[in-house]
């Protein structure tokens, strides 16, 4: 209750006017930039999503004929939902993965003295490398005649595990998972391990005076305090999954081979936008795009709101 | 979405501030025209091609400018729709990927002002607008398809190329016998698997004919004969690479020109890439024989027209952009492309830079055959080829014939209507 009216309130200061003056020329730079390449785009695609074009040229006003194409056009009717589907399994995958082997990663760091510094480096270094990068060289890992995967299994007797690990229609949408989750593992970990340095030892000092186990110390005293921060990780990689395009294009493709078992909405965008032989691709493509953004904007408040309501009930 | 609005912003950018470089200047009463071409790896070439021209035309200088081919479909419609300093010349995709260029009216129409009159119409359909009929382009190479084999590989197992399909199968046995993968393929592209059903498959469907009939609507792609050629791709498989599914196009090329694998389906060109990157491969190729089953009973050369060089519509110097066009279909023009580059020009009377591309060009005009997936149906989403493609990845994975004949037809049908009948 203190801590809401201390943001409500905020610190009186002297010379409002003058303050506000030198705030707005400092912002501006970030507002042009901003205008110009997120707020100008956002709105021009809408914009577009209600014409119709052939070629480049725009024709008249379409209402939400292009919307309705999404929906009724063959294939698009179909990749639509079948990428929708993909985005979601990505993120849940994803999510499963990166959380449970982040948290684990961080509460194990966090208890260990040595090799700390180093293993959390380790962790998040492909963090740092372009996905584009990440999904290059896992497809050269993953290849089945020259590819590193194959040729260990094989190596240590396990030769019949040898897979199609990128050909496999089954395989190829758990292989991307694993890899997105390989590639982002860090980014959780070193959210959790700073909140669990957050944490004042005293807490489970207390849980351990009235007899808690150490599962138990983690289950009701630790994992409640970190709701934040994976409500935090939630909604990050939700937008990141939901925007994925360049990790997928390394490792199976434009068309999310084989089989467009591994469309995402991303792909499917690039290619109605790009490599798609109906005039229309401008009107489809935008109206594509704004469904992806009303999507993920609404889904991410809702999850936001979803979790500061977890995080007041804690407080 | 923050990067597809970047994407977007760049767009409207290009489009707000047009005149920021312009390309084609007139400096000193010089002309200079900027070609846009998705072949960075011809730049010398074209130097060298384009060089007699500047040489005849000396007012005008030629700058060729060269995009990376992955992204030179999402640059040239901005290119285009610069009122002031876009291209002069671009080369253009043939066919289907064609058509949005010719409705936005980004090109220029050069019946009437290039002579082709002595060229075969199915070569100028490919540079055609679908809906009027002009002409935009002037087309400038063909690819044809046909089964590559390693020389050496041939010699040492003692294998001809074969001529019946009892011979072709026997040589792949042979080959799988001695460890030797017979056939180096991608089964993860599904383009690359449609080009491997047009080489086997194109017999046993029919060739020409059957893509006539589907045209006129007398049949469709659920015909037992089509759905029977899928099946005869599909049932190569055991000769294609262990785990084919997952082989990449470039896994598929090293496969072939390391050596580990003997044959390789594939287009003309192909062999001059090869013959750079593995000077010493020796590389025959053959048509391949008739299915089991084929209602054609000699081998087919599939061919198609691999793209034109059309005139920017917005271009500052049309005249002059028209005049370097009408050039390209000149046998001078047509000769020093197909030697300096080892392609099959499509300028009548010239001959191919290559002896092996020579009699690829031999067989097509004897036994020649329409890639119907890319020349007819390539107009509409989704593209024939792609299906196809996806269609032979479904039963790679365990699905039947007929399901993927339906799977095909259900997505052409999705634009393509058949006229007459």
């Amino acid at each position: 209750m203190v801590q809401a009216q201390r943001r409500l309130k905020p610190r009186a200061t002297g010379g409002g006017h003058a303050r506000r003056r030198s705030l707005l020329i400092f912002l501006i730079p970030a507002l042009a930039l901003y205008s110009v390449f997120i707020v100008y785009p956002l709105i021009s695609a809408l914009e577009y999503s209600f014409y119709s074009w052939t070629g480049t040229r725009r024709g008249g006003f379409a209402g939400l004929s292009n919307f309705h194409d999404l929906l009724t056009k063959y294939p698009l009717s179909e990749q639509v939902w079948r990428a929708l589907g993909h985005n979601c399994l990505f993120f849940v995958g994803t999510m499963l993965i990166q959380t449970i082997a982040g948290l684990t990663f961080a509460v194990l760091l966090h208890k260990s003295r040595r090799g700390k510094r180093f293993l959390q480096t380790a962790f998040t270094l492909p963090h740092l490398v372009s996905p584009i990068v990440v999904g290059y060289l896992w497809s050269l890992m993953l290849n089945p005649q020259f590819g590193a995967v194959n040729a260990a299994l094989r190596g240590v007797g396990l030769g019949s595990l040898a897979q199609p690990w990128r050909g496999d229609p089954h395989l190829a949408l758990p292989v991307a998972i694993v890899v997105n989750a390989w590639q982002w593992i860090g980014f959780p970990m070193l959210l959790f391990a700073a909140a669990l340095a957050g944490i004042p030892e005293e807490y489970e000092q207390a849980a351990r005076c009235d007899g808690a186990s150490s599962w138990q110390v983690f289950r009701r005293v630790t994992f409640p305090l970190l709701t934040p921060v994976l409500g935090i990780v939630s909604v990050l990689t939700f937008i990141g999954n939901f925007n994925v395009l360049d990790l997928i294009y390394a490792l199976q493709g434009s068309q999310g081979n084989p089989t467009f078992s591994t469309d995402v909405l991303g792909l499917l965008f690039y290619r109605t936008a790009f490599d798609n032989p109906d005039a229309n691709a401008i009107g489809q493509s935008s109206a594509l795009a704004v469904c992806m953004f009303v999507l993920i904007f609404g889904v991410s408040i809702a999850a936001n709101r979803f979790f500061r309501r977890m995080e007041d009930r804690l407080r | 979405m923050r990067k597809y609005c970047t994407l977007v912003a760049a767009l409207s950018l290009a489009l707000a501030l047009p005149a920021c470089a312009p390309s084609a200047q007139s400096s000193g009463g010089k002309v200079h025209l900027t070609v846009l071409s998705w072949r960075p790896e011809d730049t010398a070439g074209y130097k060298k091609i384009f060089a007699p021209y500047e040489k005849s035309h000396p007012k005008v200088t030629i700058d060729f400018k060269p995009i990376k081919s992955t992204e030179y479909l999402t640059v040239l419609p901005t290119e285009l729709k610069k009122s002031q300093g876009g291209p002069d010349v671009v080369q253009l995709k043939p066919y289907g990927p064609l058509q949005s260029y010719v409705t936005s009216g980004d090109l220029e129409p050069l019946d009437g002002k290039v002579d082709v009159s002595n060229w075969p119409a199915n070569v100028l359909q490919a540079a055609k607008g679908k809906q009027d009929g002009k002409l935009y382009g002037v087309p400038y190479a063909l690819q044809t398809l046909q089964v590559l084999y390693n020389k050496k590989i041939f010699a040492q197992q003692n294998l001809q190329p074969p001529t019946t399909w009892a011979e072709f199968t026997a040589a792949c046995d042979k080959l799988k016998k001695a460890g030797i993968t017979p056939m180096a393929t991608s089964g993860l592209q599904p383009w690359v698997l449609a080009i491997d059903h047009q080489i086997f498959g194109a017999t046993r469907y029919g060739g020409d004919d059957f893509e006539k009939a589907v045209l006129t609507g007398k049949k469709n792609f659920t015909d037992p004969d089509y759905t029977a050629s899928l099946d005869t791709t599909a049932k190569l498989r055991q000769y294609f690479p262990d785990k084919v599914t997952a082989v990449d196009y470039p896994d598929a090329q090293t496969l072939f020109t390391s050596g580990k694998a003997a044959m390789y389906p594939g287009g003309s060109y192909e062999v001059g890439p090869f013959t750079k990157s593995t000077p010493d491969l020796q590389i025959g190729f053959f048509d391949a024989p008739p299915a089991p089953g084929a209602t054609v009973n000699h081998p087919l050369t599939s061919g198609y027209v691999d793209g034109s060089y059309g005139v920017n519509a917005h271009s500052d110097h049309r005249a002059e952009a028209t005049d370097l066009v009408k050039w390209m279909a000149t046998p001078e023009f047509g000769q020093l492309y197909a030697s300096t580059l080892k392609q099959i020009s499509l300028v009548p009377g010239t001959t191919p830079g290559d002896p092996l591309l020579a009699q690829a060009y031999q067989n097509y005009k004897d036994h020649g055959a329409t890639y119907m997936m890319v020349v007819d149906f390539g107009y509409g989403n989704p593209l024939g080829r792609d299906q196809e493609g996806q269609a032979l990845q479904k039963m790679l994975a365990g699905g039947s014939a007929a399901d993927a004949g339906r799977f095909v037809q259900k997505g052409i049908s999705a634009w393509f209507k058949p006229n007459g009948g």
